[in-house]
């Protein structure tokens, strides 16, 4: 059994745009629990504490602190500014440990290839898995470990040693990493080639468009 | 051959503003760290090929490179000492139109320094302010 992060978060009673501005000012983050056919609690997270969580690896189920009591959920949706520089809101989903969830777990590579020494770069075409478990067993991550990945070589969801009752939702034969062949990039130094200007649409017939101001 | 499109409907665009922050295109998508725009700008074709160039000798036989920008709009100028008047010049140039927290360049499978330098480097090219940020979880 994963052990489950504990963190506070705190009924929150103001509702809309201004109120969570505030709130944010005040270096809280707004945020919701639902789940469970019960009803929808606004809460209020401290932002250095959710961003810490976040930071080491939230994907686990969690224990929430709300008024004395104890509730056990999981990270449903996390709301980023443009920048990605601070959390705007969180939604936490109820979940039992014995429940069955949906959630998507990163994949972390470990080790060096040694395709890279034969010429071939690492590509990582997933990042995340999506995979369906007990909320109880849900790992921080899943580590892949491309120690024995030569040139040309590619590790599958079908490959990943998962542990018992995790089950990826994708096709087993999806493309993880893989060592490919890098493309022959140009310097720039070489002769221009194609058209100076693009092909201009025109209607059949060959009506003029115009310029388009 | 700087990046331009292959078929357009119209050769000549209005210039219009670049308002606002970028609502897609502002996380980091297919690598490991990004070039993020902080300012609005229009990014050229020849700037884009630029940063290319500087970004992928950094990163060859090691990593990858993604461009996650595209010059769309021509950008039309008047020949030095011309009167005024006789209508809207000719498409001068290509450029992508860039709004603050746009990704424009990805690269995947380098360590963080190694990708810090190579976008201090990129960094140098580009018309405005840029920072580095890195992949963001997701749930």
């Amino acid at each position: 059994m994963v052990e489950s992060a504990t963190i506070a978060v705190e009924r929150r009673e103001q509702k809309g745009t201004r109120a969570a501005r505030r709130l944010r000012s005040e270096g809280l983050v707004p945020g919701i629990i639902y789940g469970h056919k019960e009803h929808c609690v606004p809460v209020t997270v401290n932002a250095s504490e959710l961003e810490a969580l976040i930071r080491h690896g939230a994907h686990g189920l969690l224990d929430l602190t709300i008024d004395g009591t104890k509730e056990s959920a999981v990270i449903r949706e996390v709301q980023w500014d443009v920048f990605g520089r601070e959390i705007l809101h969180i939604d936490f989903n109820r979940v039992n440990k014995d429940e069955r969830v949906t959630i998507e777990v990163p994949i972390v590579l470990r080790g060096s290839a040694p395709g890279v020494n034969e010429g071939g770069v690492v590509e990582q075409m997933l990042h995340d898995l999506e995979l369906e478990c007990q909320a109880g067993n849900l790992p921080q991550q899943i580590s892949v470990n491309i120690n024995d990945l030569h040139l040309d070589q590619q590790i599958t969801i079908g490959d990943l040693e998962l542990d018992e009752g995790l089950a990826p939702t994708l096709p087993a034969d999806q493309v993880v990493v893989q060592v490919a062949t890098p493309e022959e990039e140009s310097d720039g130094d070489e002769a221009s080639e194609g058209p100076a200007e693009p092909e201009v649409i025109r209607r059949e017939g060959g009506e003029d468009q115009g310029d388009g101001d | 051959m700087p990046l331009m499109p292959k078929r357009v409907k119209y050769r000549k665009s209005q210039r219009g503003r670049v308002k606002g922050n970028a609502q897609r295109g502002n996380t980091v998508c297919f690598g490991d760290w990004g070039l993020q725009a902080l300012e609005p700008a229009w990014l050229s074709a020849a700037n884009i090929e630029a940063g290319r160039i500087s970004c992928s000798k950094f990163v060859r036989g090691e990593g990858k490179l993604y461009i996650r920008v595209f010059p769309h709009k021509s950008i039309t100028s008047i020949p030095l000492e011309t009167r005024m008047g006789k209508g809207k010049g000719e498409p001068d140039f290509w450029a992508a139109v860039i709004r603050p927290g746009q990704i424009i360049y990805e690269v995947a499978g380098l360590p963080k320094e190694a990708a810090m330098e190579c976008f201090h480097r990129v960094a140098h090219k580009m018309p405005f302010k840029c920072r580095m940020i890195g992949r963001r979880q997701t749930f």
